[in-house]
């Protein structure tokens, strides 16, 4: 049997298809219970909520895709985030964001080699080394450099808070605009979409996932691809950690731990396989956009508070099993 | 050779052991001396508990007794019952807790009182296994308090949000639920449309929470918070929306954490008590308990605040002080630490 182009294209992004279809039906029943949720300043907010957990995703996602588990890149995050403002502030208070972002960046994929090395030389569990390596960093962290928060940010961090673009006017007269931050998540997002596509490193991570031993016969060098993925997670976990204080406007050595599981979550969601070798980062993003929008939007409903956190599990459960069950219809078991 | 190292380890462990006979006649000592007294916080390292440890510090300085502070890396009802657990093992005298969650500390605090342990709490007025449960003062007044100071803002009418920094912490509820039956008794022309919204004392959940509840209620024209970390959060949020004229705000926090937005007029005032003499009267009262005395209804404790305790009437190991402070831009020099 012959299939067409569209089919194939309909089978391959299927459940992409699921979870952009969940999302509208979810958009538009928010909608027409509160009108307020198109509103743009809303729409902005709601975009700009990704944009931490979709940095964190992206990493996470290029572990899962080669088979493996890291917990440690919240810890990670955070350490970049305090060090860098620390270090900054301390020595060269006036650097630009991009030199700030490059430091965090750099930090983080120093502490991403040291799950590599665990990962790839020790061939040790990631989950494993990783729930190792999260707590040792973290406990570095709080031990060794600090517990204050910091109140007051090197200034380029605090103004790269507030470029925005696309601005509109709201109903009240103030303007409002997008989130300079979304784009740097989406420009990742293409970028490691672009590396995974075109790249024999991004393949051989693909191989990796479905079958090691295949891909070591095949000629890969299994140790630079896990450098590489490592190190990466470790990259956008510190641009994640900066983008958050700054977000923020302090550094906070105790945020971001713990929210590890939501972002995983969120990969799974938009069709990672947890198995490794399969999943796609459009699947990511759009596991990102749901379940920001099921975290952000009850209020909006009008669901009380005391309900808010079982009607976020009910509607994880739901969008996974309806997955799931495609999923499992289409192989025809 | 063989022979160096093995006398370089005789000698360690001899040393080990002197050391360690040291250490547990220190602690023999000590004990004569004066209580070990611990204080159990919800979180550790946020600015509030940090100024509770000031408190602590002097107690311990003033008294001579060995007193600290500690608490979770997050707030966490289960790593906080970890903790008095390791305390209980050590056999402190006396351990002040302030809980993230009442039901979740009750059992454990039972076994603390089991064990001849004095237990003081203070934002817990429900706890069940406490000697004492210290408040700063009475909640529900509390509350009623800053919802005067909210309609003042709000000129007695428009739509309102509450805020709670998790729905099992009591206190927080019990500022929500004066407020609210103030406004109900006060305040008709004033609408609570969104109630007790959780922020997990996180101010980026605050912040986001903020946002949306601005989203979904445009006219929205006041708020009243509770945890430390949601006044900033949900300034953050009323300024990047431009809407520090439209929503006003009354909330429990500290100035030097909100003084940004005090001074942009995101945020229009803060109650507080000052966590450091919180700490120093918690330790105080483990103190009477130890020696064995009662805490009778005018009590004066010696802090300012804690001059003339009330005894609940209905629960008598419920204390009360009067110890509220409002901050407003025209105060907030005095208040910043």
């Amino acid at each position: 049997m012959k299939i067409s182009a569209s089919d194939n294209m309909l089978k391959r992004f299927r459940h992409e298809f699921i979870i952009l279809a969940i999302i509208v039906a979810l958009s538009i029943i928010i909608g027409s219970i509160n009108s307020q949720f198109y509103s743009i300043g809303n729409i902005y907010s709601l975009l700009k909520s990704t944009v931490i957990m979709g940095l964190f995703a992206l990493g996470s996602f290029l572990v899962l895709v080669s088979g493996d588990i890291d917990i440690s890149f919240t810890a990670i995050g955070a350490f970049c985030m305090y060090v860098t403002s620390k270090l900054v502030l301390l020595i060269i208070p006036g650097a630009g964001i991009v030199v700030i972002m490059l430091v965090a960046g750099l930090i983080g994929i120093l502490l991403g080699f040291i799950n590599a090395v665990f990962i790839s030389l020790l061939k040790m569990p990631g989950l494993i080394v990783t729930l190792g390596t999260g707590s040792m960093i973290r406990g570095f962290l709080l031990t060794f450099i600090g517990v204050r928060i910091i109140n007051k940010l090197p200034d380029s961090m605090i103004a790269f808070s507030k470029i925005t673009f696309l601005h509109k006017a709201q109903a009240n007269g103030h303007i409002v605009g997008l989130s300079i931050g979304f784009v740097v998540f989406i420009a990742f997002a293409i970028l490691i979409y672009l590396i995974l596509k075109y790249t024999v490193t991004g393949r051989a991570v693909y191989a990796l996932g479905g079958d090691r031993v295949a891909t070591a016969r095949v000629g890969f060098n299994i140790t630079k691809v896990q450098f590489f993925i490592y190190g990466t997670v470790g990259f956008l976990s510190g641009l994640a950690g900066v983008t958050h204080s700054s977000f923020m406007r302090n550094g906070n050595p105790f945020d971001l731990v713990g929210t590890e599981l939501s972002v995983i979550a969120a990969v799974v969601l938009g069709g990672t396989s947890i198995t490794g070798g399969k999943g796609s980062v459009f699947g990511a993003v759009l596991g990102v956009f749901l379940l920001v929008l099921i975290n952000n939007s009850l209020i909006m409903v009008g669901i009380p508070s005391y309900w808010q956190r079982a009607v976020v599990g009910i509607i994880i459960l739901l969008s996974t099993g309806s997955v799931a069950l495609q999923e499992r219809r289409s192989q025809g078991v | 050779m063989k022979k160096f190292l093995l006398l370089v380890l005789v000698l360690a462990t001899m040393l080990g052991t002197f050391a360690f006979a040291n250490g547990s006649k220190d602690a023999a000592s000590s004990a004569d001396e004066g209580y070990t007294i611990a204080t159990v916080v919800k979180i550790d390292g946020i600015a509030w508990f940090d100024r509770m440890r000031d408190g602590v510090k002097k107690f311990g300085e003033d008294t001579g007794n060995d007193v600290w502070l500690v608490g979770p890396a997050k707030a966490d009802a289960a790593e906080q019952v970890g903790i008095i657990e390791d305390l209980i093992a050590q056999g402190v005298d006396a351990i002040c807790v302030v809980p993230f969650d009442v039901e979740a500390v009750e059992p454990v605090l039972k076994k603390a009182m089991d064990a001849g342990i004095v237990v003081i709490c203070h934002e817990a007025s429900a706890i069940k296994n406490a000697d004492y449960d210290i408040e700063a003062f009475d909640n529900v007044a509390y509350g009623a308090h800053l919802m005067d100071n909210l309609a003042a803002e709000m000129g007695g009418k428009g739509e309102y949000a509450t805020f709670v920094g998790s729905l099992t912490s009591l206190s927080h509820n019990e500022w929500i639920d004066g407020g609210h039956a103030q406004q109900i008794a006060k305040y008709p022309d004033m609408v609570l449309v969104s109630e007790k919204n959780e922020t997990y004392d996180d101010q980026n959940k605050a912040y986001e929470k903020m946002k949306e509840v601005m989203a979904a209620y445009p006219n929205l024209a006041g708020i009243q918070t509770c945890a430390m970390a949601t006044s900033p959060g949900a300034g953050l949020a009323i300024q990047e929306a431009g809407l520090q004229d439209q929503i006003n705000t009354v909330g429990t926090s500290l100035a030097s954490v909100c003084e940004p937005y005090l001074r942009d007029g995101s945020l229009d005032m803060i109650g507080y008590w000052d966590p450091a003499d919180a700490g120093y009267i918690m330790n105080q009262i483990a103190i009477e308990v130890l020696e064995g005395r009662k805490i009778a209804d005018g009590a004066d404790l010696g802090v300012k605040g804690y001059d003339s305790i009330i005894v609940s009437p209905d629960k008598p190991n419920l204390l009360y002080g009067a110890a509220w402070v409002d901050v407003t831009l025209d105060n907030i020099e005095a208040n910043l630490f």
